[in-house]
Order: C-alpha cells, then structure tokens, then sequence
C-alpha cells in the first residue's frame, strides 16, 4: 500500500510518469522518432497549444473555464495579417498597410479585450461562463467567417507580412540532440516560467487558488473574486490572440477555419497535466507536461503514419482519458483523506 | 467608552427585512452573546459588523469615529476580527496558507513581489503552538480534523492584534472536549481586554463565558441585558416569542 506522502506525489506527477512511457514508445516504434528534426518539430508544435494552455490554465484554478480561445486565436492570426497586406489577390488583406509592430499590438487588444469582455458578461452580468463562453466562440468564430468571406488572407512575399511571421518562423539557435530552437519555443518557454512564478510565488496566483477551492471563503475574507475573474479571462483572451499571431507564422496562409475544434486538445493538454476542471487545483509545470505529452503523440502516430481519420479517433479517447484521469485524481484524493472528524474525536473522548 | 457603537442598522434584501433599527455596542474586554432564532438576522448583523454587508441604513462608529466598511479588509484594518460558522477555510491550500489568505507576506514592491513562505509558515507554526494545537503550517486543510480546522481559523484572528473578535456558532461543529477549549480562548480574549460578540445556539456557552446576552427575534433587537439578571430560561422564551421583550 502506498503512503499518503507517496501516493501525492504520483498524483501530482502522473503526467511526466505517462509522458516518459509514451516517449519511449514512439522511440521504439519509429526510428525516425528520436532525431533532432523530430524533436524540434514537438516543441515546435506544443509552442501553440502551451500558450493557449497556460492561459486555460489560470482560468481552470479559478473555478472557471473559457471555450472562446480557439476562436480568438483564429481573429488574432487574421486580423494581424489583414492589416498588413493589400487587399488584392492573393494576399486578400484589408489593403490598410499598417505598420506590423501596430498590427500586433492592435491583435493583442483585441484578444485582451474579447477575454476582458466575457469575464465582464460572467461577473457583472451573472451569466454562466459555459454559456458565455460558447457564445462568444461563436460570435468571433462567425465574424471571422462575415470578414473574409471565407476566403484566406496571405502574406505571400510582403515584408511587413515576414514582421508578423517573426515570431512562429524564426530559428532562434540550435541545440545538438534536439534541433532548431525556434522563438515561439523560447517564448513559450518563459511564459510557463513567468506563469509557473505567479501561480505560486505571487499573490495573484494565491488568490486564484483560495477562489477555486472556496469561493466564498475567499470573498469573506476580502478578496475581490470578480475583479480576478475578469483578469483572468483577460489574460486568457491575450494569450490566445498572442497563439493566433505565433500561429501565423506557421501557416503563412490564414483560413477562416483557423483553429477550429482546437479547444479540447487545449482543455485536454491543461487536464492531462493535473489541472482539475473542479477549480483550485494543478500547476503550470504539469499543464506542461500535458502540452508536452500531446504534442508527442501527435507527432509519433504522425510518424508511425497512421490514418488521419484514426487520428481523429485518437484524439476523441485521450480527451476521455484526460477527463477520467481528472475524476481519478479526485478519487484517490478522497480516498487518502483521514476518516476523522466527529466520529473519531468522539470515540477517544468516550474512551477517556 | 464602547469600542463598536452601531445606530438605527437597517438591512433589507429586497422586499425582506432583515434588520429594522438595530442598535448594538460592545465595550472593551466585554464578551456579548448574540443569540436568536434561524432568520433572527444575527449572521445579517455579524457580516456588516465584519464587512461583508453593507447596511441599508444606520451608522457605524468605532472608538467614537465614523466607520464605514466597503469590504472585510476595511473592518481588518479596525482591528475587527470575525471566525466564521463554516470556518472560511480553502481546503486546497495549506494551513499556513488559510491563515494569511488575504494579508500575505510578500518580499518586493508592489505588483512586483514574491511570497515569503517561510516566514509564513513561521509564523503560522508559532499561532499554533499558542493555541495548543498540533496543526502544522504546510498540512492541507482538507486532511484536517474539525479541532485542527478550528484552530487555523482562530489563528488568522491572532495574526494583528485584534480590538473585537467575532465568533459565529464557533462550538457548533466540534467535539465536548473542544468545545471546553475555544470557551476558555473567548475567556482569555475577554480578560486580555478584547472585546468579544458570540454568536450560538448553545445557551450553556453564552452563559458561561458572555458578560451581556443581546437577542434578536425577526431583525428587530428584542433584549440587550447583563448576563447575571437574565436566565435561560428567560433568553428561551425571548428568542421563541414566548416572552414580548426584556
């Protein structure tokens, strides 16, 4: 039987323990798997779904969760492009030329203000955030669809285009036995860090803590539950138009479609990582991990070139596994507490 | 001089009413059961005293000046101190955690800073030890026993030097043997000069330890007396309406 001490600590580690097994898996399965292109490729890939990720993450511990991110991702990616590049075929922009550093700046506006905007309807308005989060993911979603017509914007060969690419395209450095280090990667690296600080080292994270875990009893003892609701659906939209514009530079062309479905591979990523959709609990690292271990499967059935429609199939079962390794955890929570309370004090007292 | 003097308070919630013209006060080292029925509006008093309400209408003064409370903290900062019937506890955070949740030490300036964890949980170790409890600072709340929980909370009252200490049904949840140890702490806040308002169902305690017994029946304060001209059964009658007023 293991400890108490012992069976937390694999709770709390469960994902690097899954992350290991299915890594060396792949490495069994593809001799393709464990090279240096590969490996960048997976950090590459999780670059996108880590931002995303570590905003979900902040929304998750206080209690809440946002659906809208996908969506703001997508008008983050197009919009920063539309203002860039002409409005003639074929790069279809809105023919403004605005200067790229303005377009990114003006992209993560937007984002800050659609998630600012939904925190707003869920706190002021007292509205629920499933509802107002899928409303909002459609309304973006749709008012993408109503810009462009459908069509895609490209940046096709335009300098102030490659600007807005910079930072989904560029290498930064390589790193021998694990490839081209890009700055999306690094980016997203330190913004785990900096995430990692504030859930536990800064009051901001504290408090996003005690409201996920007791709403009430952190609003009785003065902490303003809304306002940090507000600031973390902020921070959510942010982080998504910021994944829209590393986005970018991945794709070149932007579809109308961009990053559609893509929410449940990020509320799968921040799960699987050990963050509870009951609020109050997980961390940043282990949202990593989650973020780590997807975009290796992705990339290892990619390689062992299994069928996309499997795929598919794939990522439906690990969103079930990731929701009953959420409903695991708070089992063996359960199960580890002490049997104390009345019953226990009472006896000893009526032993005495 | 009464150190928490309250005028005329008025709560509605809606078309409810849940306090009509309540006056309350409350000296230094003077320990004041509040006692009423369920809906009597004592809970309704205790949040406006602890700031969670805001009166309809009414005036607050404590130590003779003008107080207004727009949240828990502004009453903090007058040195009000509330225990709550739930205890307010995170159970996904640790004791020393739950003590500080809200007055967090922090090292750094401003919204650039850092917590220090270790002088928290220091601290925390130390406001234990006071109360005689074996809670250690790091433990989860969650894996707690309703002593340990009850200790957590009265040690967040002890982390400034509190003036009043408000302790809503503090016995109702625990065990014959902790019951007499929170009794004896009111005590000892009462005599180290605190001022102290108890809120319970349990006429035993009130009796045991209070100085004055306020009753509320339907938001209205039906009797304010000292505790050696009242008697039981006289606060029963009062809190069931068998008796008009006192």
């Amino acid at each position: 039987m293991l400890s108490e001490k012992r069976l937390s600590f694999l709770i709390d580690n469960l994902i690097w323990i899954i992350l290991i097994v299915v890594f060396t898996f792949f490495v069994t399965q593809s001799e393709h798997f464990l090279t240096e292109r590969n490996i960048s490729n997976i950090l590459t890939a999780a670059a996108v779904l880590g931002v995303l990720v570590v905003g979900q993450t902040f929304v998750l511990i206080s209690g809440n969760f946002d659906l809208s991110t996908e969506s703001t991702m997508g008008l983050g990616a197009m919009l920063g492009l539309w203002l860039i590049v002409p409005a003639a075929a074929p790069t279809f922009g809105g023919g403004i030329f605005l200067n790229p550093f303005l377009a990114i700046g003006a992209v993560l506006l937007t984002g800050a203000a659609i998630g600012y905007a939904v925190g707003c309807l869920i706190t002021f308005g007292r509205m629920h955030n499933f509802i107002v989060t899928l409303a909002v993911l459609l309304i973006v979603r749709g008012f993408i669809l109503a810009f462009s017509e459908g069509a895609p914007v490209n940046g096709f060969n335009n300098p102030s285009a490659e600007v807005f690419y910079w930072l989904g395209h560029q290498k930064a450095f390589f790193i021998p036995g694990v490839g081209n280090i890009t700055v999306a990667v690094i980016a997203t690296g330190l913004l785990f860090l900096v995430s990692h600080f504030i859930l536990q080292h800064h009051k901001f994270g504290r408090e996003l803590y005690a409201i996920g875990g007791n709403r009430k009893a952190a609003e009785q003892l003065g902490i303003n539950a809304n306002r940090r609701i507000r600031q973390v659906y902020m921070i959510s939209g942010l982080l998504a138009a910021l994944a829209g514009w590393m986005l970018a530079g991945r794709v070149v062309s932007i579809q109308s479609n961009l990053g559609e479905g893509f929410i449940f591979t990020v509320f799968a990523g921040a799960v699987i990582g050990g963050v509870s959709l009951q609020g109050g609990r997980g961390t940043m690292l282990g949202a990593l991990g989650g973020v780590l271990l997807l975009s290796t499967i992705d990339r290892g059935l990619n390689l062992m070139h299994v069928s996309v429609f499997w795929v598919k199939v794939i990522q439906g079962l690990i969103i079930l596994v990731a929701m009953f390794l959420d409903a695991q955890r708070v089992r063996l929570r359960e199960l580890s507490l002490p049997v104390v309370s009345y019953t226990s004090e009472k006896k000893s007292e009526s032993e005495t | 001089m009464n150190y928490l003097e309250m005028k005329d308070i008025t709560k509605n919630f809606g078309a409810i009413n849940a306090l009509q013209g309540v006056d309350f006060n409350i000296k230094a080292g003077e320990a004041v059961g509040l006692m009423g029925d369920n809906g009597a509006g004592k809970s309704t008093l205790m949040k406006i005293i602890a700031g969670n309400l805001r009166p309809s209408s009414g005036e607050i003064s404590v130590q003779g000046k003008e107080a207004v409370f727009s949240n828990p903290l502004d009453a903090r900062r007058l040195g009000i101190e509330i225990v709550y019937q739930d205890l307010a506890l995170c159970d996904n955070l640790t004791a020393a955690a739950n003590v500080f949740l809200g007055r967090e030490l922090r090292s750094g300036f401003g919204i650039i800073h850092r917590l220090k964890h270790a002088a928290m949980n220091e601290r925390s170790a130390e406001l234990f030890k006071e109360l005689k409890s074996e809670t250690r600072p790091k433990d989860l709340v969650e894996r707690m026993s309703g002593g340990q929980r009850q200790a957590v909370a009265l040690a967040r009252t002890r982390l400034s030097d509190p003036k009043l200490v408000l302790l809503d049904e503090p016995t109702a949840a625990i065990s014959v043997r902790q019951v007499a140890e929170v009794l004896a702490r009111i005590a000892q806040l009462r005599d180290t000069g605190h001022a102290v308002i108890l809120v319970s169902h349990r006429m035993g305690d009130v009796f045991e330890v209070c100085d004055r017994v306020a009753v509320l029946r339907r938001g209205r304060k039906i009797a304010d007396k000292p505790i050696r001209k009242s008697s039981p059964e006289e606060v029963t009658g009062l809190i069931t309406g068998a008796l008009e007023a006192a």
